[in-house]
């Protein structure tokens, strides 16, 4: 899962897949704007068919938070 | 419709693709909502017909500031597309939410205001760019807001909605090269209930999902590819398990499955599907793997077939592999094979096409599904056009005559009388109002005889026309076999003692008959008549019309060496002498001076 997920962030960011890391973050990660944030959300939750709530899409700013907000939704 | 990857995938795809060296898309986004995640998508379509997309978001919520202050970087000559996503919330909080509090001069008052507010967006923009403008409509509410009340009465708020739809579709029907996009058919494919965010809307006013973006992006490119000539034309089927079910050639004519019952329903609509397709301008072939003389028993017997043999302009039935026959088939009909889509049962033909005519849009129909066949053609959007002319709903009748010249050519060697006995009949004319909107799709579609590739909206021609500097012309042939209608245009413009052809192309279905040549003697004539002491002619190459590169060379023209600006060849005409003789073999030649 966790590289599946890394995947879709890797392909939204526009950035190359061996590049994201468990730090990955909009701190690291330049295009990671509050837009491409959105549109990342979006793509996983189409990727895993699930859904985020209102504070799990506020929460989930790096790479190893998608993994653990994925986890939270009971991806595995 | 045929579905799209996931988001992600589409990310991957549009950026790994190497796309410089395809020809440019710039759309620009002017919304009063956020729709960032439509991008992609676009780019996806784009590249899919061939084209690199660069697309620009406007600010959000800054439209009218936009289209009316300007913003010459959003919009320009080289913008080819202007999306236009306006929300009833930010137009209209009343009417969109507040509905219940309006009185009924209230409602008036906000319809209006919001479609005089909308006309001055859009002439704003028109001042900018004669860009293709897609205007989003306004989606209908999901929640009425008189409830099941609001259904029944004249000023309910779904009727309000409607009112400023229709009265806004009427305003871009008026407007050159802009167009009404209806989102209800967007979120019909959806749902209303996978359309919304309803979480981004409150966070960052995005409304819509990535479904619901994915069927926006796919309506929209629907109307972008017959913009850039990327509609496909004509539809070739198998038969066996595709237009019936089973194999003719084991079960029989009263053994296949067609009927207007089930199981032989599928078929029976599919079919039904495939001539309304033709009667809009589609051109229709066959390509089948069958003895010949069983196909079209069928044809001609079988009591629940919808389609007949004058729908089939060109058949290919024999034994031989599906590329080589449908390479006959875009021969026989001189058309490109980027025009075809294919569709077959057989997994084994769909991927030999797939990997040697590339060009072809290849459907694989699957057959264990044929319930499924009449939804994949209706909502692959392959044929659509941005209008509908007299020609289209009669094109297919005249590509089937084209095929039987071909017929007819094949039995008479000697060319000229080969020519005379077509009876053929030209009528060359200047533009009017019946002939425009023709000419102006003509210079949209036509890529291969086509000299410069110059594309021009039917205001373009209009302006060209009332020009004292300039003539159109257009050129339209009869002949025994039918009526081709306008099949040939022509643009000249006027400088001193020259006159430039601008633009000069030929419908491919009629070349091969020296129409070409009689075209280009008259409006040599039209130049002389006017005094001019040279003309020149221009090549642009593009990747379809390397046949024409030597034309002007070819009738006489006399090739300078000086490569000018964007030509590539550029050529001169010497008109002091006098004009060689119209070949003979026509049966009339009349230019209409009026």
């Amino acid at each position: 899962m966790k590289e599946r997920a890394y995947t879709v962030i890797a392909n939204v960011m526009n950035v190359p897949a061996d590049s994201v890391n468990d730090n990955s973050s909009p701190d690291n990660i330049e295009q990671w704007d509050s837009i491409k944030h959105m549109n990342l959300v979006l793509a996983l939750e189409q990727e895993f068919s699930v859904q985020f709530d209102d504070e799990q899409v506020a929460d989930m700013l790096s790479a190893e938070l998608v993994v653990e907000t994925l986890r939270e939704v009971d991806v595995t | 419709m045929t579905s799209t990857p996931n988001y992600s995938k589409i990310q991957e795809i549009v950026n790994s693709t190497q796309s410089d060296s395809l020809p440019n898309l710039n759309v620009s986004v002017l919304r009063t909502i956020m729709v960032e995640s439509i991008e992609p998508y676009v780019r996806y379509h784009a590249l899919q017909m061939g084209h690199n997309a660069a697309v620009q978001f406007g600010e959000y919520d800054n439209v009218f500031q936009e289209a009316v202050g300007g913003r010459p970087d959003l919009m320009n000559d080289a913008t080819d597309i202007v999306l236009v996503f306006m929300g009833l919330e930010s137009l209209s909080w009343d009417l969109a939410r507040n509905f219940t509090a309006l009185k009924p001069e209230g409602v008036r008052n906000e319809i209006e205001r919001v479609t005089r507010h909308m006309e001055t967006i859009l002439s704003g923009i028109r001042k900018q760019t004669s860009a293709m403008v897609i205007w989003h409509g306004l989606e209908t509410p999901l929640y009425p807001a008189l409830g099941v009340v609001d259904s029944q009465v004249e000023n309910g708020q779904l009727a309000a909605v409607r009112e400023i739809n229709a009265h806004f579709r009427s305003v871009l029907a008026a407007t050159p090269n802009a167009y009404f996009l209806d989102m209800d058919i967007c979120r019909s494919f959806v749902g209303g209930r996978n359309f919304y965010d309803l979480r981004y809307w409150h966070i960052g006013r995005a409304p819509y999902t990535l479904a619901a973006v994915d069927a926006i992006a796919f309506e929209q490119a629907k109307f972008i590819r017959p913009q850039k000539g990327k509609n496909r034309k004509c539809l070739v089927l198998d038969c066996d398990n595709t237009i019936w079910g089973g194999i003719i050639g084991e079960d029989g004519i009263n053994g296949i499955k067609l009927s207007k019952t089930y199981p032989g329903s599928s078929f029976f609509e599919f079919q039904q599907e495939i001539v309304s397709l033709h009667n809009r301008g589609v051109i229709l072939a066959l390509c089948s793997k069958n003895n010949e003389a069983d196909v079209w028993e069928v044809f001609d017997n079988h009591p629940d077939m919808v389609l007949c043999r004058a729908h089939i302009a060109t058949a290919q039935i024999n034994w031989q592999d599906k590329a080589a026959n449908l390479r006959q088939i875009a021969l026989d009909l001189n058309i490109g094979l980027d025009s075809l889509v294919f569709m077959d049962d057989s997994d084994f033909e769909i991927n030999l096409v797939r990997e040697q005519l590339p060009e072809v849009e290849a459907v694989l129909m699957p057959k264990k599904t044929p319930v499924l066949y009449r939804d994949l053609l209706a909502g692959g959007g392959w044929f659509d056009t941005l209008t509908l002319s007299a020609e289209d709903k009669i094109r297919g009748a005249m590509y089937r005559a084209e095929a039987d010249r071909k017929k007819l050519k094949a039995q008479t060697t000697d060319m000229k009388s080969y020519y005379a006995s077509l009876e053929m009949e030209i009528t060359i004319a200047r533009a009017n109002d019946f002939s425009i909107p023709r000419i102006s799709q003509q210079t949209q579609k036509t890529n291969q005889f086509n000299l410069t590739t110059r594309r021009y909206s039917e205001a373009d021609i209009a302006e060209f026309a009332a020009d004292e500097n300039s003539d159109v012309i257009c050129l339209s042939l009869q002949d025994r076999f039918g009526d081709s209608g306008i099949v040939g245009t022509c643009v000249l413009q006027f400088n001193g003692g020259e006159a430039l052809f601008d633009s000069f192309l030929l419908s491919c279905r009629v070349l091969g008959r020296d129409v070409e040549k009689v075209f280009l003697l008259q409006a040599l004539q039209i130049a002389k008549d006017r005094g001019c002491i040279r003309a020149i002619g221009e090549y642009y190459a593009t990747l379809k019309n390397v046949q024409v590169e030597l034309f002007y060379g070819n009738e006489g023209f006399e090739e300078l060496s000086q490569g000018s600006v964007g030509a590539n060849k550029r050529f001169a005409y010497d008109l002091t002498g006098d004009l060689p003789d119209m070949p003979d073999f026509f049966k009339s030649i009349t230019f209409s001076q009026e």
